[in-house]
């Protein structure tokens, strides 16, 4: 046992810590984002995917997102909610950090955890995030731009030309798809392990715990059970309370228009063919048309009239004179 | 009068009411039956997707009555009806937007839940009856899926119900009279709403609601199948009641869920195209996305043609289907470590990997469509 726990690999032990202080950190996240957002002060763009999890999955990218969005002009969304969500995030960060942190140190390294874990395992990944994160997000999208333009070109070779649009776009997003998310799992293993690495160190000056595993238990399961059960219960009541009456009060009436910066692409339609209004449409211009061309006729016929009275009274006149000449 | 020397503790009227109610229904014992279930191994995160589905349902309900106070299912005033709501209904477009990513959530969380399960063996004896229900149950979220899909009345609506009846037209023999009952018509019209929003908002939510509830007995029954790794020594100091830790990790996870449908109806609100019509004008027809993997199969050459649509939309996915439900008298292998389960585990990373290639591949396709 105490080898597999001296042997355990850093991915395991980043990983072990990360992902549980993640979940644990996010719900109230989570709330105080949709505060935010129903106040109208924060605006993400499209990969919203992308955002959340940048922005929800510090202290790893605490430092690492501004870095990206100024260095490599990767624009995320506006507003003042981001900034201010990434304030509320350092004392949650630390704190989830903290009571993972600490059973992780009972339970898997059998070592008491030292004090200030939290902010100690916060700040050193944070400053493994903002050096490693650019590096990784500019050599992902270097890869995965460069995959997808020699899938396009592969296929534009004459011998693949006739392949069919459904099957080569399949081909096409498997191959630079492959490529992308190898390297991308790859370098995010890379990161963990760094993570992993630096929470060995850490654990390597902690003195060893003496309970049995029984009792390790027992004390890691308390540990996340707060002393005070009825205080606790009603700050957390009081905080959904108002962080409740603060949205519907925030909520928008009608449908939020979208900021400049994060405006969606807007789905346009020709209008639809209906075939009652066309024929309606086109009865009322055949009668105008026909009312036009009889119109037309008419005054035709008028013109033609009067010319010909004109015509014949031109003739009349012409043949008076000979009249007149007569004797 | 005799004063007792010990102090009398009057109860309040809610105790009274609790004691009036319990007397008669056993409210006490009820409640320590579905709080005292102990959980082998302790709670997880991964056993929260059955709870939060409960709650997605709840949600869907709700938000669902909500809109109907102002919905009409007539396919003159069905369209109408939704724009009002989107845009004269106090917070309607809020609602309209909730329940539309809410019927997402639910699919995500069926797909999570039923990986869960598989991954973590819990399909296996004596937890069969449990597996087969859940695959009806999934039916049903797809069924919510395809029949609220057609409601708002638009092209997008409209074109996608087209295409879902068309590839039902394909089974064999049910299928054609399964298109015509609810198509109601040659053409998608007012019998086609009329059916879809029935069994929409009647006999899905019944169905769903007696087989949930079955779904639950039998989960009791059988009790939770635990972690998959770690001696018995291991799990059994671990092992904890239902309440209170599993009951947190349950309602973190419902509050995360709720969290995200919300930012996502922020996100994305719901914005209705052109009114329905016969004509699909320049909108390329295409289903919600949770087919839109079925619908990028079907334009691959090997699945063109009659033969060809009927193998793709129809003879694969039923295999697909027979086989989960034949899965656990298939399987008797009591090994439940996903890890010691190769075929399981690439298996399972093959269907994965597969939809998302076919849906990402839809979305590209929309590129070449414009």
């Amino acid at each position: 046992m105490t080898d597999e726990r001296e042997s355990m690999s850093p991915t395991k032990i980043g990983l072990g810590v990360l992902w549980p202080a993640f979940w644990t950190a996010l719900p109230i996240k989570l709330a105080f984002v949709l505060v935010f957002l129903a106040m109208g002060i924060m605006q993400f763009e499209g990969r919203i995917g992308l955002a959340f999890l940048m922005l929800l999955a510090s202290p790893v990218t605490i430092f690492a997102l501004p870095t990206i969005s100024m260095g490599l002009e990767s624009h995320i969304g506006e507003g003042v909610g981001i900034a201010l969500l990434f304030l509320i995030s350092i004392p949650i960060d630390i704190w989830a950090l903290g009571v993972v942190g600490r059973t992780f140190f009972l339970e898997k390294f059998r070592k008491e955890p030292p004090d200030g874990l939290g902010l100690t395992l916060w700040w050193k990944s944070a400053l493994v995030g903002a050096i490693f994160l650019p590096i990784l997000w500019f050599i992902v999208s270097t890869v995965t731009s460069t995959s997808i333009s020699m899938a396009h070109s592969f296929f534009e070779l004459e011998m693949f030309k006739g392949i069919p649009v459904a099957e080569r776009i399949s081909i096409e997003l498997t191959i630079w798809g492959s490529i992308a998310t190898a390297v991308l799992l790859l370098l995010l293993l890379i990161g963990v392990s760094l993570v992993g690495r630096m929470i060995r160190g850490t654990a390597s000056g902690a003195s060893p715990a003496t309970d049995n595993y029984q009792g390790l238990i027992k004390r890691w399961d308390l540990m996340r059970v707060p002393a005070d059960q009825g205080l606790m219960l009603a700050g957390v009541t009081g905080a959904g309370v108002v962080l409740s009456l603060l949205f519907w009060a925030a909520l928008p009436v009608t449908t939020p228009h979208p900021h400049e910066c994060c405006k969606q692409p807007e789905v346009k339609v020709q209008p639809p063919y209906k075939p009652l209004d066309a024929l309606n449409k086109d009865e009322k211009m055949i009668v105008q048309l026909t009312a036009q061309l009889e119109a037309i006729e008419k005054r035709k016929a008028e013109e033609a009239e009067k010319n010909k009275g004109k015509g014949k009274a031109k003739d009349g006149h012409e043949a008076a004179p000979p009249a007149a000449k007569k004797p | 009068m005799e004063h007792s020397s010990i102090p009398s503790t009057q109860p309040t009227a809610i105790e009274k009411v609790i004691a009036f109610i319990d007397e008669r229904v056993g409210l006490k014992q009820m409640q320590a039956k579905m709080l005292n279930e102990p959980v082998p191994g302790g709670s997880r995160w991964a056993y929260v997707f059955g709870s939060v589905l409960l709650f997605i349902f709840i949600m869907q309900a709700l938000t669902g009555i909500l809109l109907m106070f102002y919905y009409v299912p007539t396919a003159d005033h069905a369209y109408a009806s939704t724009q009002y709501i989107i845009h004269e209904v106090d917070y309607g477009w809020f609602l309209l937007s909730y329940h539309f990513w809410g019927s997402t959530a639910m699919v995500v969380c069926v797909f999570a839940h039923m990986s869960q399960v598989f991954l973590w063996g819990a399909y296996k004896k004596p937890r069969e009856m449990i597996w087969l229900v859940g695959l009806a149950l999934f039916g049903i979220v797809m069924g919510f899926g395809f029949t609220g899909y057609l409601l708002p009345w638009d092209q997008r609506a409209y074109w996608a119900t087209t295409v879902g009846v068309e590839i039902m037209d394909k089974t064999p023999v049910l299928g054609d009279f399964m298109a015509r009952f609810l198509k109601g018509g040659a053409t998608p019209g007012q019998m086609t709403l009329s059916r879809f929003f029935v069994i929409h908002v009647m006999i899905l939510p019944a169905a769903l609601m007696g087989l949930a509830g079955l779904h639950l007995f039998l989960f009791r029954a059988a009790g939770p199948a635990g972690p998959f790794r770690g001696t018995p020594e291991e799990i059994k100091a671990k092992t904890d009641y239902f309440f209170p830790r599993q009951i947190w990790k349950d309602i973190v996870g419902m509050a995360v869920v709720f969290a995200s449908i919300c930012a996502l109806a922020f996100w994305e609100p719901v914005v209705l195209l052109e009114e329905a019509t016969p004509d699909p004008g320049d909108y390329h027809p295409e289903p919600e996305w949770y087919f839109l993997f079925l619908f990028q199969l079907l334009r691959l050459k090997i699945f063109a043609g009659e033969f060809g649509q009927f193998l793709g939309a129809i003879a694969l996915p039923g295999a697909f289907m027979a086989l989960l439900a034949a899965l656990p008298f298939i399987d008797k292998d009591p090994e439940r470590n996903i890890f010691k389960r190769p075929i399981a585990l690439i298996g399972w990373i093959v269907v994965m990997v597969a939809i998302l290639l076919f849906t990402v591949s839809a979305i590209i396709n929309r590129e070449f469509l414009d």
